[in-house]
């Protein structure tokens, strides 16, 4: 992990219209090193997600900034914010949302089509990372000849496609049974060493929140507690409010 | 090109969808094919029937003049068009017919044979007789099979012929079948007797001329008329009624195909957006990936378009097949055209392109409008991860 902001958010707010304002991000100012393997956790309905899709271009703030590699990227116009999420961003949704008629290859491959690749070198970059997840023995199987934990490993493949500077996962493992969930973890830790690979993770499983190296908790849109990791354990920061999480987390 | 990749998928993958695109947009095509290739055939036999049946362009006199008096140099100058196949010079008046006691008014023809028989292949329709014999026998006449009945006259037989003050005996030599109402009228003689009969000289009262393609009969037919100051017809205006029933045809037949190509696009457009609809997450994702809003929409336009082809194709063999089906059929049509006992069949090669075309229009039209809607679904709402 450098000590370079990849992402700085600052005042990041959400209000949904919807007949009634509801507040789903509060005013959010966070900064995201390259290289960091980061949790967000709360209670559903705290506004993880909207965060997630607001720093995975999907949604936009309805006031503050997002800067991604020092690009304030809340002012991009639709098809820009569609280039960055093809370059510079990597999804892995609870669904792993393969395309179902696209082999494991070719539903890797297409990230790097989108960016233009031609055929042979998307599909050399999608064998490879297939060989990272340990998938080179399923390349032609279609999701349904996969398991659920399988997909997931080919979606974290896809994510990987276009070597993003941010990979994004929102309840990624919230589909899998606990060993898969493990093991989806592992990998994921294994590639953030690996590639220095940054990640952001929303899960309201505070037991694959530990695995990571900063956990946030959310609560009705805004920041209420930072776990830092040291060593084994982590370091709360001044004021927290862990709510019905206090005390599973190991503190040093 | 990964749009067309994905389109390509979708199609293989999502087989009952695909038959249901293909099949409307064939059939749509097929009753286009059928009702062009129909409307085409009967059109040419109405017109066979009633313009055939008449020269294409009829010549008569100047204005305030009864005759053509110099009928020969008109003759002469309507045989040098290019395209004039045959030129008849023609003396037609109304007169009467009496053979023993039966008395009955006829439309007296008189003409050169050799001429009307290049001009309307008279002699096809003779039932009896031999129509070149008019030539050399000026005392020979031809009659409309029920004149000869009414009159109670068979070949051989002699008739005498009225006009004004004058008569001539003639004898019955032959009898002409046209189909028509002129049948109970029509007398036939050469036209030196006819002139005789008339007694205004060497004079004609029209003069008949046929194209190779009657279709550039009114052409001419505008451009003799002020250059000759003779009065000029084609068969547009002495059929008006026909020439005004297929412009209406034309016409209806434009709307219905409308109405074709607007309920084919519902279905399509339907059935499209419940492919869309069944894609939602996909295309969030692809979104999510990084594809682009056009992209999003080409790839269901292309998924659309690919399927033009092959439907249109399987719309022109389906047209054709039940068109063969129907016109194998008799059916009468006398009351509508004259002569029309079966629906033809006419297809010309290049309803197959309007074919072809319209069901690529049809495909990509009724395509536009769900690829919008699926080029405009919010990423984070197809997805539904919450």
């Amino acid at each position: 992990m450098s000590d370079k902001n990849i992402i700085e958010i600052r005042d990041l707010t959400k209000i949904y219209k919807n007949g009634v304002d509801v507040l789903a991000v509060d005013g959010v100012n966070l900064d995201i090193k390259e290289g960091e393997f980061l949790a967000i956790v709360g209670p559903s309905g705290s506004g993880k997600s909207t965060l997630l899709n607001m720093i995975g271009l999907l949604d936009t703030p309805t006031s503050g900034t997002i800067r991604l590699k020092d690009v304030d990227v809340t002012k991009a116009t639709p098809d820009e914010r569609a280039r960055f999420r093809n370059k510079e961003l990597g999804f892995v949704f609870q669904y792993h949302h393969l395309i179902p008629e696209f082999s494991a290859m070719e539903n890797v491959m297409i990230p790097l089509l989108i960016a233009g690749k031609n055929k042979d070198v998307a599909r050399a970059r999608a064998q490879e990372l297939l060989d990272k997840v340990n998938l080179n023995d399923k390349l032609n199987n279609r999701p349904n000849q996969l398991s659920g934990g399988q997909n997931q490993r080919v979606a974290v493949a896809r994510a990987l496609a276009n070597s993003p500077s941010v990979v994004i996962g929102d309840e990624l493992t919230g589909n899998l049974d606990t060993k898969t969930s493990n093991l989806i973890y592992e990998l994921l830790r294994e590639l953030n060493r690996k590639l220095d690979q940054t990640f952001i993770l929303v899960t309201h499983d505070m037991h694959m929140a530990e695995k990571t190296d900063r956990i946030l908790r959310l609560v009705d849109g805004k920041i209420v507690c930072e776990l830092k990791r040291q060593g084994d354990g982590f370091i709360e920061s001044k004021v927290c409010d862990l709510g019905e999480d206090n005390g599973k987390i190991r503190r040093v | 090109m990964f749009e067309l990749e994905v389109a390509k998928r979708h199609i293989t993958s999502n087989r009952r969808g695909t038959a249901f695109t293909v099949l409307t947009v064939a059939v749509a095509v097929g009753v286009i094919i059928m009702s062009l290739g129909l409307t085409e055939g009967t059109k040419n036999q109405i017109i066979e029937n009633t313009v055939e049946k008449n020269p294409h362009i009829v010549l008569g006199p100047k204005q305030n003049e009864g005759y053509i008096h110099l009928y020969r140099n008109i003759e002469r100058l309507l045989s040098s068009y290019p395209g004039a196949i045959a030129v008849s010079p023609r003396l037609v008046v109304q007169g009467a017919a009496r053979h023993k006691d039966k008395v009955e008014g006829i439309e007296l023809v008189g003409l050169e044979s050799d001429k009307e028989e290049r001009l309307m292949q008279v002699q096809g329709n003779l039932l009896a007789g031999n129509f070149s014999e008019l030539k050399f026998k000026k005392k020979y006449a031809i009659l409309g099979v029920k004149l000869a009945e009414k009159l109670d006259a068979r070949p051989g037989n002699d008739v005498y012929i009225y006009f004004r003050n004058n008569s001539a005996k003639v004898s019955v030599s032959g009898l002409i079948e046209k189909g028509t109402a002129k049948d109970s009228s029509l007398v036939y003689i050469s036209l030196k007797t006819a002139q005789n009969l008339v007694g205004e000289g060497d004079v004609v009262s029209e003069i008949g001329v046929r194209m190779e393609d009657y279709t550039e009969a009114p052409v001419l037919a505008r451009d003799l008329e002020p250059t000759t100051k003779y009065n000029v017809e084609s068969w547009q205006e002495f059929n008006r009624e026909i020439s005004r029933f297929i412009g209406t045809q034309n016409r209806i037949n434009v709307i219905f195909y409308l109405l074709i190509f607007l309920i084919a696009g519902f279905v399509v457009a339907n059935t499209t957006i419940m492919i869309v609809r069944r894609k939602t997450k996909e295309i969030g994702m692809l979104m999510a990936i990084g594809a682009t809003r056009s992209s999003i929409m080409e790839i269901f336009i292309l998924e659309s378009l690919l399927l033009g082809l092959p439907a249109g194709l399987l719309g022109i063999l389906v047209g054709i097949g039940f068109a063969q089906a129907i016109a194998s059929y008799p059916i009468d049509m006398s009351s509508a055209a004259s002569g029309v006992t079966m629906l033809m069949l006419d297809l010309r090669p290049e309803f197959i392109i309007y074919a072809l075309i319209f069901a690529l229009l049809l495909n990509i039209s009724s395509a536009v409008y769900p690829a919008y809607l699926a080029s405009r679904l919010d990423p984070v709402e197809a997805i539904g991860n919450e």
